[in-house]
């Protein structure tokens, strides 16, 4: 049941077919881990408290630096020098108090990723660098958890969605089989803010419509967002049966 | 054979796979994905996947920021 402060926090959703009572309590008992609170993350993080999911949990190891503020929108001048995740859970919890929200403010290994998992429904993958999300994506192949991918610089972005409870998944490495850090990211190639909150908030709205039941488009495929035409584009990402991470499943 | 790359054309010798492609082009191999059609080809099928006349070649770079 939703209490009446929850049935008038939350009546714009009630009054949506797609959602209502019933997928406002799924996204209650949903159980979301963000990794990375940049760019990305900031805007997720904070669309899916505002929208009473009731489990977030939010990893970051990074101190805000005045170079995040042109895009991290979650944050102010005044939180400079204070650890991201700290400073986001007291956001979030200010936005809604009805959820939980807990933090792991130091960088993971896959073992203690795994732990994680056991925890969670879905993953969301707002990291910012090629490592990270290659152990994300094999964590999350081994535990079954779907995972939401966002990634962005200059002026594109893009998305993939990988429900790996769905034994027909492919997986980010049967994209991108590389462990190159050459890859671009924002500190060597710039970023527009407004991009990456686009794909970070899209992150956030595959994952309310997984928590409530409603069908994705994205899965299994990859969106490229341009920023400068506002054009996406898609294709369809098959399970790489050679693929070291989840071919042999 | 003519086909596109990210929309501009490309001339191309009869027989040609992905990877030579990637010579030709002197693209990198690392770090790229490729679609043909909207379809994303595997790096491993990259070696015997024959391109053919009028194919719709996309190829772009993983990104990692956020």
């Amino acid at each position: 049941m939703l209490t009446d402060a929850e049935m008038l926090r939350y009546s714009r959703h009630l009054l949506l077919e797609d959602v209502g009572e019933l997928g406002q309590k799924s996204l209650k008992n949903g159980k979301v881990l963000i990794i990375g609170m940049g760019g990305l993350g900031s805007p997720a993080a904070m669309y899916l408290a505002a929208a009473g999911v009731g489990s977030l949990v939010i990893a970051d190891f990074d101190f805000l630096e005045v170079s995040n503020l042109q895009r991290q929108i979650g944050y102010t001048t005044a939180d400079i020098g204070v650890d991201k995740v700290r400073l986001m859970k007291d956001r979030l919890t200010q936005i809604n108090p009805e959820i939980r929200v807990r933090n792991i403010n130091r960088e993971m290994d896959k073992e203690q990723l795994l732990m994680e998992l056991m925890m969670v429904n879905l993953v969301l993958d707002c990291t910012d660098n090629m490592a990270s999300r290659q152990m994300i994506n094999v964590a999350c192949v081994e535990a079954k958890v779907a995972l939401i991918v966002g990634a962005a610089i200059r002026l594109e972005g893009q998305l993939m969605f990988f429900d790996h409870s769905q034994t027909d998944a492919a997986c980010y490495h049967c994209l991108f089989p590389t462990d190159e850090e050459q890859t671009l990211n924002c500190s060597n190639s710039g970023v527009l803010g407004p991009v990456v909150g686009t794909i970070g908030t899209i992150q956030a709205l595959e994952a309310i419509k997984h928590l409530t039941g409603l069908p994705s488009g994205i899965k299994n495929k990859l969106k490229l967002f341009d920023g400068k035409t506002l054009e996406w584009q898609t294709f369809a990402i098959n399970q790489d049966p050679h693929c070291s991470v989840c071919g042999n499943k | 054979m003519k086909i596109t790359v990210n929309e501009n054309l490309v001339q191309l010798d009869e027989q040609c796979n992905i990877e030579q492609l990637l010579i030709v082009l002197e693209s990198p191999l690392k770090g790229s994905a490729i679609a043909v059609n909207q379809k994303i080809i595997s790096r491993s099928e990259w070696g015997n996947y024959q391109l053919k006349e009028n194919d719709k070649v996309s190829l772009f770079q993983a990104i990692a920021g956020g």
